[in-house]
C-alpha cells in the first residue's frame, strides 16, 4: 500500500513538474488591440482557436482603447519599454512607426507564407510602405450608408428611396427631420471622420494623395464636400450638433434609435445589428460624382523590440489572424470585410452572408475602394482635422476659409516631417 | 561628525522621494524641451530654443493660454465663494448639515473620467437632461458643448460641482478653528449678522481662502480630464486648455520637446502666479486671532 502510494506520490509530482515544465516552454505574446463589445467578443473567440491549435503559444490580449489611444499609449510604451509584441494599427497611422524602425519588417515573413497569395490585393496592399510589409491586414473596412428601417417607414420613406447623390441624402434628411423631428429624431448622423474621408472620395477629390503624398484639403471639390457635410449640421439642421464633438454619441444615437440614417465603418456593422435587428439597412455609400470609397480599418504589426522568437511566435498568430477561417468568422461576427479570397466560401461566411442582410454591401463596394495616403504626417493631419471639421459644421468658420488654411498647415507639417 | 549627519539621514529618504518623482522629471522636462524627439527614436537633437518660439508663434498656445486663463478666473472665485458660503451655513453641528457635508463631499471622490461622462450626456443638445428639461418649458435646446461660448461655462460648472466638496469641507475645518468668544463679543457690541462675517469670519478664515486659492489656481491651470473627455478642447478650440493642448502636441502629434517646452512654460507660470499671490494677498492673511 505504501508502496503503491509513494508511485501514485512520484508520478504526480513529476506530472506536476512536466506541466510546470511545458508552462514554461509556451510563448507568450502581448497583444493590443482596440476591438470592445461585440468585436471584442469576436476577436477572443480567434485568439481562442488559434491557442488551441498552438499550445506552445499563449496571445495575452489587451483592450486599449481606440485608435487614438492605442497610438499614444504605444508611443509612450515604446521608450518605457514596456511596449507589446504585436499591436493592431490602423492603416494610415502606422507610418510613423514603420518609418522609425519600431516595427519589424514582416516582408520575409510574409514572403515565406502561402497566405501571401490568399490576401486580397486591397487588402495585402495597405500593409505595405516604401515596397516593406510592416502590418498585416486584420480588420478591413469601407465606410457604408447605415438606414434605420423602422424610422424611414414612419416618415413615409421607402429603404429604396435613391440614396446616390449628396441632394438624395440631404432630401431624405429633411422629410425624416420634418416628420419625426418633434419625437427627438434626427434625419442623419453628422459624418464621422471615416465617412467624411468617404464623402469627399464620392466628390471625386481625397484630402492626401496616396500615391504622391500631394495635399488636396483645399482643392474645390474637397471643399464643395466639407461645405455640403457641415451645412448638415449648421444649415438645413438635419444631424445633430453632439455628433460633431463626439463621434461616439453619433453612433450611439443611431444605435438607439434616434437617427435616420448614419455613414460609418462597416466594422461597426456587427453592433448597429445587434442594437436595431432587422430594422438595419445597409446602403452603399453615395456616388456623388463618382463612385469612390476608402479602405479603412488595420492590420497587425510585430514590434522590432521584441526576442526573435516571441516575433516568431506573433507571426504566427498574425497569420492565423488573417488565416480563412479566422477571417470568414470574425467576418461573420463583425461586418468587416472579408481579407482572404477563401473566406468567403467557408460555411461560417455563407451562413452570414444569407442570414444578415447587408453584411455584403461593403464588399460589393470592393471595386471602387481605394487605400490612402499612409506618410508620417497624416497622423497629425487627422489630429487636427477634427478641430477644422467642428469650426466648419458648428458654422465658426467658412469651408473654403478654413481648408485653405488648413492645407497650408499640413503643407508646413508635411516638410517638418521630411515628406 | 555623526551627529551633525543624523538628521540628513533621516530626511534622506524624503528627500530622495522629492528629487526622483519632483526634480528629476523638472529637469528631464527642460532638457527635453530643448530637443526635438518623438519618443521613438535613440536621437534627441538639440534645437535649442526653437520649440518655445514654435510655440510663441502658435495661434493655438495663445488660444489655450487665453481659455485657461479665463477657466481660471471664472471658476476659482466661483469655486470659493459658494464654498465658504455653504461652508458658513453647515458648520452647525446638525445631523442634516453633516449628511449634507457628506454628500457635497462625494463628488470630490468619485472618478473625473465617471463625472466628464456622465455630464457629456446629461448637457447633450438632443438627448441630454438638461436640454429635455428646456425643451419642456419651452426654452429651446441651447448647444451647450458644441456653442464656443457655452461649452467653457459648461466645463466650469462641472469642475465646481467636482470640487467644491473638499474647499466646502476645508473651510469648515477653518470656520471651528474661530474662537466663539469673538462672536460672543460682536454680538455683545450689536454687529450685525454681515458685519460680523466681514470684521470676525472673513480675517479669520483669510489662511484657509489662502490655501484654497493657491490650490485651486494651480488646478485650475492643470485641468485636463475634465476637458479631454467631455469636449477635447472643443469645440474648434474653445475649450482646448493649456494642458490638453499639451497632451495634444506631446501624445497625439508626437511632439515631445514643444510639449516639454509647453509644460515648462505652465510651471514658470505658476510659480509665477503663486509668487504673485503671496506678493498681494499673503500680507493680508493673518494667522492668529
Amino acid at each position: 500500500m505504501t508502496r503503491k502510494l509513494h508511485s501514485v506520490i512520484a508520478a504526480s509530482v513529476f506530472a506536476l513538474f512536466a506541466t510546470v515544465g511545458t508552462a514554461e516552454a509556451a510563448t507568450t505574446v502581448k497583444f493590443w488591440h482596440t476591438f470592445s463589445k461585440t468585436n471584442g467578443e469576436a476577436l477572443n473567440k480567434i485568439i481562442a482557436s488559434f491557442e488551441a491549435a498552438h499550445p506552445d503559444i499563449d496571445v495575452e490580449p489587451e483592450f486599449v482603447g481606440n485608435y487614438n489611444d492605442l497610438v499614444a499609449k504605444l508611443q509612450a510604451a515604446i521608450p518605457a519599454r514596456r511596449a507589446p509584441d504585436a499591436v493592431i494599427l490602423e492603416i494610415t497611422r502606422y507610418g510613423l512607426f514603420a518609418n522609425n524602425n519600431i516595427l519589424t519588417d514582416l516582408t520575409p515573413y510574409v514572403d515565406a507564407d502561402p497566405l501571401k497569395d490568399d490576401l486580397y490585393d486591397f487588402a495585402r496592399e495597405i500593409g505595405v510602405i516604401n515596397g516593406k510589409n510592416y502590418v498585416v491586414p486584420f480588420n478591413s473596412s469601407t465606410p457604408v450608408l447605415y438606414l434605420n428601417k423602422d424610422i424611414f417607414a414612419r416618415a413615409g420613406l421607402s429603404v429604396d428611396t435613391p440614396l446616390k447623390t449628396y441632394d438624395d441624402i440631404l432630401k431624405a434628411a429633411k422629410t425624416i427631420q420634418e416628420k419625426l423631428g418633434a419625437e427627438g429624431i434626427s434625419g442623419i448622423g453628422a459624418p464621422g471622420q471615416f465617412a467624411r474621408w468617404g464623402l469627399v472620395m464620392a466628390n471625386d477629390s481625397e484630402l492626401i494623395n496616396p500615391k504622391t503624398n500631394e495635399i488636396l484639403l483645399d482643392k474645390p471639390n474637397t471643399i464643395e464636400a466639407y461645405q455640403w457635410m457641415g451645412s448638415l449640421v449648421n444649415e438645413y439642421k438635419v444631424a445633430s450638433p453632439d455628433g460633431v464633438t463626439d463621434e461616439d454619441k453619433g453612433n450611439a444615437a443611431f444605435m438607439a434609435g434616434k437617427v435616420g440614417m448614419d455613414m460609418d465603418s462597416t466594422g461597426s456593422y456587427g453592433g448597429r445589428r445587434k442594437a436595431l435587428g432587422d430594422n438595419l439597412v445597409v446602403r452603399p455609400m453615395p456616388c456623388n460624382k463618382v463612385c469612390s470609397v476608402p479602405i479603412g480599418g488595420a492590420g497587425i504589426g510585430i514590434m522590432a523590440s521584441s526576442p526573435k522568437e516571441v516575433q516568431d511566435a506573433a507571426y504566427k498568430f498574425v497569420s492565423y489572424a488573417a488565416s480563412p477561417e479566422a477571417n470568414a468568422a470574425w467576418f461573420a461576427a463583425t461586418g468587416y470585410l472579408p481579407i482572404n479570397k477563401k473566406s468567403a466560401a467557408l460555411p461560417v461566411a455563407v451562413k452570414a452572408l444569407e442570414s444578415q442582410p447587408g453584411i455584403d454591401v461593403a464588399i460589393n463596394s470592393l471595386p471602387y475602394a481605394h487605400g490612402r495616403a499612409r506618410s508620417t504626417f497624416v497622423t497629425w493631419m487627422r489630429t487636427n482635422e477634427y478641430k477644422v471639421w467642428q469650426s466648419i459644421a458648428l458654422g465658426q468658420r467658412k469651408a473654403d476659409e478654413a481648408l485653405k488654411d488648413f492645407a497650408e498647415q499640413t503643407r508646413k507639417e508635411s516638410q517638418r516631417a521630411g515628406n | 561628525m555623526l551627529r551633525k549627519l543624523t538628521p540628513y539621514f533621516f530626511v534622506a529618504p524624503l528627500m530622495i522621494f522629492i528629487a526622483v518623482f519632483t526634480y528629476v522629471p523638472i529637469l528631464t522636462s527642460l532638457n527635453l524641451s530643448l530637443r526635438q524627439w518623438n519618443f521613438l527614436t535613440p536621437d534627441m537633437p538639440f534645437v535649442g530654443l526653437r520649440n518655445y518660439e514654435e510655440l510663441f508663434a502658435s495661434a493655438d498656445f495663445w488660444n489655450s493660454l487665453w481659455v485657461t486663463t479665463l477657466f481660471a478666473v471664472f471658476s476659482v472665485p466661483l469655486r470659493l465663494g459658494a464654498a465658504l458660503a455653504i461652508a458658513s451655513w453647515l458648520v452647525r453641528e446638525t445631523l442634516p448639515a453633516r449628511l449634507l457635508r457628506g454628500a457635497l463631499f462625494l463628488p470630490s471622490v468619485t472618478s473625473t473620467v465617471s463625472i466628464a461622462v456622465v455630464f457629456s450626456w446629461v448637457f447633450s443638445t438632443d438627448y441630454g437632461m438638461v436640454n429635455a428639461v428646456l425643451a419642456t418649458l419651452g426654452l429651446g435646446r441651447p448647444q451647450w458643448l458644441q456653442d464656443p461660448h457655452l461649452a467653457l461655462w459648461v466645463l466650469i460648472l462641472v469642475n465646481t460641482w467636482k470640487q467644491i466638496g473638499y474647499d466646502i469641507v476645508i473651510y469648515i475645518a477653518g470656520l471651528q478653528a474661530i474662537p466663539q468668544e469673538l462672536y460672543d463679543a460682536a454680538a455683545v457690541d450689536g454687529g450685525r449678522r454681515f458685519h460680523v462675517f466681514r470684521r470676525v469670519t472673513m480675517p479669520l478664515v483669510m489662511p484657509t481662502t489662502y490655501f484654497l486659492l493657491v490650490i485651486s489656481v494651480i488646478e485650475a491651470f492643470q485641468v485636463f480630464t475634465i476637458v479631454n473627455v467631455m469636449t477635447r478642447g472643443g469645440p474648434a478650440g474653445a475649450t482646448d486648455m493649456l494642458v490638453n493642448l499639451l497632451y495634444e502636441i506631446g501624445f497625439e502629434l508626437f511632439d515631445i520637446g514643444r510639449g516639454s517646452a509647453l509644460a515648462v512654460i505652465l510651471f514658470v507660470l505658476l510659480v509665477a502666479l503663486a509668487i504673485l499671490k503671496s506678493r498681494i494677498i499673503g500680507r493680508k492673511v493673518h494667522y492668529e486671532a
